[in-house]
C-alpha cells in the first residue's frame, strides 16, 4: 500500500520550525524552552500516530515530489517499519534531551534548543529519505548543529572536541559525496537513465574495482559516524566534552544514522562489493568489540568509559551487518534502538551525577548507593541492561546478533560471545566505582533525583524493560523491511 | 550580413548614474548618504533590467562592433555583476556612514567600476577588453584607499602596483596576439589564428594578466594584503564583482579560442587549477587574521572555478556560471557580515576580536557564519550545491584526480572555516563593545544575502536552469 501523504514532511520539518521559533525567542529563556518542549512532544505524538495514516497492512507511507530536475533528484520520503521504529526512538530521546537540558543550556537556551531540534530534523531526514542526494544533504547537515551543541555548551575542552568531531565527519562525508556523484554518473552512462533514487541506483553495473572504491567511500562516511574502530577517536572526546543532552543525542541518534546508512544504503547499493568486503567488515566489528571493551576497562573517567562501551556495542552492529542475514539484521536494527536507550540513559545519569559531584572521575565518585537510593536503582538497571542481562532490552538484540553470526560464521559468533563477557566486566567496574564503596571524603551531601529527573528515568526505563520482556511487536514491525533488505544485500 | 548592434542601455545607465551621483554630491551638499545609495541602486537596477526582462526592442541600439550582448553567458555575468555590486553598496552604506567617509565619490566610483566590468565582460575587441579592465581597476584603487588611514592607503598602493604589472602583461599579450593575427577583433583573432606564433604566447600573457585580477596562483600573493587593508565592504566588492568579471573574461577567451587553443590551454589550466586550490587552502591554514583567511579562501575558490572551466568542452559553461554566482554570493555574505559586525575604529581582524559576537550581534554574525559554512561547502547553503555542480562537472569531464585533489583540499579547508565559528559562538564576549545602531540598508542586505544563500542551497533549480539555458551559445 503506497499511501501518499504530507505527514512525513510534517515529521521532517516540525522540529526545524520549532528550532526557528526557539531562536527567535532567544531573549526569553522560558519561552524558548517551552517552544522546545511543545515541539518535541508534538513531534513524538505525530510520529506515533503515523501508522494510523498508513491504513492496514505492512506499514508504508510515501511522499514524492520533483526537487532538482537538473540532477534528477527527487524529494522522496518513505516510511517503513524500520524507519518508524528509529523515528519513534529518536522522538523519545529528543524529548528527554529537552527535559534534561535545564541547567546545561546556561544563558543561551534558545540556541541550545534550536541545535537539538535542528539535529532532530536532520536525523528524521536521514531515516526517511530515499533519494541519494536528499539523504546526503540531511546526513551532512547534522554536523553543524551538533558541532555548535558540543562546542558552545560542552565542558572544559569542548571546542577542540567539537572541531575534531566536525573534521572526522566531513572527511568521511566528502569522500562519500565524490562516490555519490560517481555512482550517479556511472549509472547514467551505463543505462542512459540518470537517477538518484535508491531503488533506481541498486544494481548499477559497476566494475568490481570501481564498486569496491565506491563502497569503501560510503563505508568510510558511515564508519566514522558509527564508529568503526580505526575511525573512532573523535567519539570519546566528543562524548566526554558534550553536555549530557548532547551525549544522549550523539549516542542515541547520531551513531544510529551511521548504522542506518550502512544498512539502508551502502550494502544494498553495492551488494557485490559488500560480499567481497565481508571478512574485513567482520574483522572490524570484532576488533571494535574487543578493543573498545579493553580500553573501556582502563578508563578512569566514567563518561569516557560509557563512550567506549558505545563503540563496543556498535561493533556488534557492524558484525551483524557483515554477516547480513535476516536474524542478524533484525538483531542489528533492534540493537540500534536498545543501545540508544540503555547507553543514552547511562549518559543522562552520569550527567546528573557529575552535576552534583562536579567531576566525572570515578575515583572521586562512589558511595551513591546509600546517599541516593532512587538514583542508584535506576543506574543499576541501565548498567545491567547495557551489560546484556536477560530480561532487559540489550539481551534480546545481542542474542539475535550472535545467533545470526553463528549461522554464517560460527567462529565469529563465538568471539562475539566472549566479547560480551568482557562487557560485563567493565560495566560491573563502573557500577562498583560509582554506586558502592566509600564516599570520597569531603564530597558533601548529594541530593537524590528530583521529580523531573525521575520522569526522565522512568521514560527510559519503561522501554528498556518492555523491550526486554516483550520484543515481539517491534520485531514484527521490523520483519518486513529486514526481509527486504536481506534480499537486497545478497549476491545476485 | 548585418549583425544587430548591442543595446547600449546598460552601459549608459551606469555612466549616467555615476554622473548623477557626482552632480548630486556637488550641488546638493546636504543630501544624506542613503539618498545617494538609492540613486546608485536605481542605476544598477536600470542596467540589469533590460538584460533580464525580455524586451522586444533594444532601448539604445547602436552599431558598435567591439561589444556584444548576444551571448547568454555575457548577459548572465552582467546581471550577476550588477547584483553583486548592489549587495556591496548595501553593506557600504552603514559602514561608510559610521566611519565618516560616506560621500558621492564612493558610490559613483562603484558605478564606474561596474561599468568597466560590464565592458570587459561584453568586449569582443581587444581594445574594449583592455579599456574595460582599466576602467574597473582605476576606481578600485581609490575605493581601497577610501578610509584614508595607513592600512587602507598601503593596500591601495599595493593593488596599484600589482594592477600596473597585470596591465602590462595584458597589454603585451594583446600586442602579441595582434602581431600574430593582424586584427584587434577577439573573435577573428582567436578563432582563426589557431597556433600561429606568437598568438599562443600572447594568450598566455593575457591569462597571466587576468590571473592577477582573479588572483589565481601563482599570481595571488597580493590578495591577502589588499583584502586585509581595504575597508570590508570594498573587500566584498573586490572579491566578488571584480573577480567574477575577470573570470568571465577568462571564460570568454576560452569560448572564443575553442578547439584551436584547447590542446594548448588544457594542461595549463589543469596546473593552474591544482596549484590555485593547493596554494589557497594551504595558505589559509596558517593565517591568524580572518580577512587573510577569507582572502586565501577566495583564492582557493578560484581554483575550484578553474576546475569547472576545464569541464567546459565536455559539459558547457553552465557549471562555471552557476559556481560564479554561488561564489559571489558566499563571499558577499562573509565580507558583508564582517563589515556589519566590525567596530568603527578598525575592521575585525584577529580571531580573538570575534569572541562572543554571535550573541551580541546575532544577525551580522549569523550572516558571517552562514557565509563561512557556505564557503566550506556545507548544506543547506548554496556552497554545497556549488560544490555538487562543480564536482559533477569535473567527474563527467573525466578529471578524476583533480576532483579527488579538490575534495582533499575541501576537507582541509574545513579547519580554517571552523575556527572563526568557534570564536563567534563558543567563547564568552571579550568585554563590552559599542553597538552601532541598526540600519535599513544593513538589514536589507543581510536578509537578501541570507535568503539567497539558503534558497540556492535548498532549491537550486531556478538558478541551475538559468545558468544552463544561458550557457547555450
Amino acid at each position: 500500500m503506497n499511501a501518499q501523504t504530507h505527514l512525513l514532511s510534517v515529521v521532517l520539518f516540525l522540529p526545524l520550525a520549532g528550532a526557528c521559533a526557539a531562536l527567535l525567542l532567544r531573549e526569553r529563556p522560558g519561552a524558548s524552552r517551552a517552544a522546545g518542549m511543545v515541539t518535541a512532544v508534538a513531534e513524538l505524538a505525530v510520529t506515533a500516530a503515523l501508522p494510523l495514516a498508513a491504513g492496514p497492512g505492512p506499514l508504508r507511507l510515501v511522499e514524492d515530489a520533483a526537487w532538482i530536475t537538473r540532477f534528477h533528484a527527487r524529494y522522496t520520503l518513505v516510511l517503513d517499519g524500520l524507519s518508524w521504529v528509529l523515528l519513534l526512538m529518536s522522538g523519545l530521546l529528543f524529548l528527554l534531551a529537552v527535559l534534561v537540558s535545564r541547567r546545561e543550556a546556561g544563558a543561551r537556551p534558545g540556541l541550545f534548543i534550536a541545535c537539538l531540534l535542528a539535529i532532530q530534523s536532520s536525523a528524521a531526514g536521514v531515516f526517511l529519505a530515499r533519494d541519494l542526494l536528499l539523504f546526503y544533504l540531511f546526513w551532512e547537515v547534522q554536523l553543524i548543529p551538533m558541532f555548535l551543541l558540543i562546542g558552545a555548551f560542552g565542558h572544559e575542552d569542548s571546542r577542540r572536541a567539537a572541531v575534531k568531531f566536525f573534521l572526522f565527519g566531513i572527511a568521511g562525508g566528502l569522500c562519500m559525496l565524490l562516490a555519490v556523484i560517481g555512482l550517479y554518473l556511472l549509472h547514467g552512462q551505463a543505462t542512459g537513465a540518470y537517477t538518484l533514487a535508491l531503488d533506481g541506483l541498486r544494481g548499477t553495473p559497476v566494475g568490481s574495482g570501481t564498486g569496491l572504491l565506491l563502497f569503501a567511500a560510503f563505508v568510510l562516511a558511515f564508519g566514522v559516524k558509527l564508529p568503526v574502530v580505526p575511525l573512532h577517536t573523535w567519539l570519546p572526546d566528543a562524548h566526554t566534552q558534550a553536555p549530557a543532552a548532547g551525549s544522549l543525542i550523539l549516542a542515541g541518534v547520531l551513531l544510529k544514522t551511521g548504522a542506518y546508512g550502512l544498512l539502508r544504503w551502502a550494502v544494498p547499493l553495492f551488494p557485490t562489493a559488500a560480499s567481497a568486503a565481508m571478512p574485513v567488515l567482520l574483522a572490524l566489528g570484532l576488533a571494535g568489540l574487543f578493543y573498545a571493551s579493553c580500553i573501556a576497562f582502563a578508563q578512569t573517567d566514567a563518561k569516557r568509559l560509557v563512550a567506549y562501551s558505545s563503540i563496543g556495542h556498535m561493533g556488534l552492529v557492524v558484525l551483524a551487518l557483515a554477516v547480513w542475514n535476516r536474524i542478524s539484521l533484525s538483531g542489528a536494527a533492534l540493537q540500534m534502538v536498545n543501545h540508544a536507550l540503555s547507553t543514552g540513559a547511562l549518559f543522562v545519569m552520569l550527567g546528573m551525577l557529575s552535576e552534583r559531584a562536579g567531576t566525572r572521575e570515578m575515583s572521586r565518585l562512589g558511595g551513591a548507593w546509600k546517599r541516593m537510593p532512587v538514583f542508584s536503582g535506576f543506574f543499576l538497571l541501565f548498567a545491567m541492561a547495557s551489560a546484556g542481562l536477560p530480561g532487559l532490552n540489550n539481551f534480546v538484540s545481542e542474542l539475535l546478533v550472535v545467533v545470526g553470526a553463528f549461522k554464517a560464521a560460527p567462529w565469529a559468533g563465538g568471539l562475539a560471545f566472549c566479547a560480551m563477557v568482557l562487557t560485563l566486566a567493565y560495566v560491573l567496574r563502573l557500577v562498583r566505582r560509582t554506586l558502592f564503596g566509600q564516599a570520597p571524603p569531603g564530597s558533601g551531601e548529594w541530593a537524590d533525583v528530583d521529580a523531573r529527573e525521575v520522569l526522565v528515568l522512568v521514560l527510559l526505563a519503561v522501554p528498556v524493560i518492555g523491550l526486554g520482556l516483550f520484543p515481539g511487536p517491534v520485531l514484527d514491525l521490523l520483519r518486513g523491511p529486514v526481509a527486504e533488505l536481506a534480499a537486497q544485500g545478497m549476491m545476485p | 550580413m548585418t549583425v544587430p548592434g548591442p543595446d547600449l542601455f546598460p552601459f549608459a545607465a551606469l555612466a549616467f548614474g555615476a554622473l548623477a551621483v557626482f552632480s548630486l554630491g556637488a550641488f546638493l551638499r546636504g543630501l544624506p548618504g542613503w539618498a545617494l545609495s538609492l540613486v546608485t541602486l536605481a542605476a544598477l537596477a536600470a542596467a540589469a533590467a533590460p538584460l533580464t526582462l525580455p524586451l522586444p526592442w533594444p532601448l539604445l541600439p547602436a552599431q558598435v562592433s567591439g561589444l556584444s550582448l548576444a551571448e547568454g553567458t555575457t548577459r548572465f555575468y552582467m546581471v550577476l555583476i550588477c547584483s553583486l555590486t548592489a549587495g556591496a553598496v548595501l553593506f557600504m552604506q552603514p559602514y561608510a556612514r559610521d566611519r565618516g567617509f560616506e560621500g558621492d565619490e564612493i558610490y559613483a566610483l562603484m558605478l564606474l567600476a561596474t561599468l568597466g566590468m560590464l565592458v570587459l565582460v561584453a568586449a569582443r575587441d581587444w581594445m574594449y577588453f583592455f579599456l574595460g579592465l582599466e576602467m574597473f581597476s582605476l576606481p578600485l584603487y581609490v575605493l581601497i584607499g577610501s578610509r584614508l588611514d595607513g592600512r587602507s592607503i598601503e593596500a591601495a598602493v599595493k593593488y596599484l602596483i600589482m594592477g600596473a604589472v597585470a596591465s602590462s602583461f595584458l597589454l603585451f599579450g594583446i600586442a602579441l596576439i595582434y602581431a600574430g593575427s593582424g586584427t584587434t577583433d577577439m573573435v577573428a583573432g582567436l578563432a582563426g589564428a589557431g597556433l600561429r606564433s606568437p598568438v599562443p604566447l600572447g594568450v598566455g600573457l593575457v591569462l597571466a594578466g587576468l590571473g592577477f585580477k582573479a588572483s589565481l596562483a601563482p599570481f595571488h600573493l597580493w590578495t591577502p594584503d589588499v583584502y586585509e587593508g581595504a575597508p570590508a565592504p570594498v573587500t566584498a566588492f573586490l572579491s566578488t564583482a571584480s573577480k567574477v568579471a575577470a573570470f568571465a573574461a577568462l571564460l570568454r577567451i576560452f569560448l572564443l579560442g575553442g578547439e584551436a587553443l584547447w590542446p594548448l590551454l588544457e594542461p595549463l589550466v589543469w596546473g593552474l587549477a591544482a596549484l590555485t586550490m593547493v596554494a589557497g587552502n594551504l595558505g589559509a591554514l596558517t593565517q591568524r587574521s580572518l580577512k587573510r583567511i577569507l582572502a586565501f579562501s577566495s583564492v582557493s575558490h578560484m581554483g575550484y572555478l578553474l576546475m569547472a572551466l576545464l569541464a567546459v568542452p565536455a559539459v558547457g559553461p553552465g557549471p562555471v556560471l552557476f559556481y560564479s554566482a554561488v561564489y559571489g554570493l558566499m563571499d558577499l555574505g562573509a565580507f558583508g557580515g564582517l563589515a556589519l559586525i566590525s567596530p568603527a575604529r578598525r575592521d575585525l581582524d584577529d580571531m580573538e576580536s570575534l569572541d562572543g559576537l554571535g550573541r551580541e550581534r546575532p544577525w551580522g554574525a549569523g550572516l558571517l557564519a552562514v557565509g563561512l559554512l557556505a564557503l566550506a561547502g556545507m548544506p543547506p547553503t548554496a556552497g554545497f550545491m556549488g560544490k555538487l555542480v562543480l564536482f559533477e562537472a569535473a567527474l563527467s569531464a573525466g578529471y578524476v584526480w583533480l576532483a579527488v585533489l579538490g575534495m582533499a583540499m575541501a576537507v582541509l579547508s574545513i579547519y580554517y572555516y571552523l575556527r572563526p565559528l568557534t570564536h563567534l559562538y563558543m567563547r564568552p564576549p571579550a568585554g563590552t563593545r559599542a553597538r552601532p545602531s541598526p540600519t535599513l540598508a544593513g538589514a536589507v542586505a543581510v536578509g537578501l544575502v541570507l535568503a539567497g544563500l539558503l534558497a540556492v542551497g535548498v532549491m537550486p533549480g531556478p538558478l541551475l536552469d538559468a545558468a544552463r539555458a544561458l550557457a547555450v551559445p
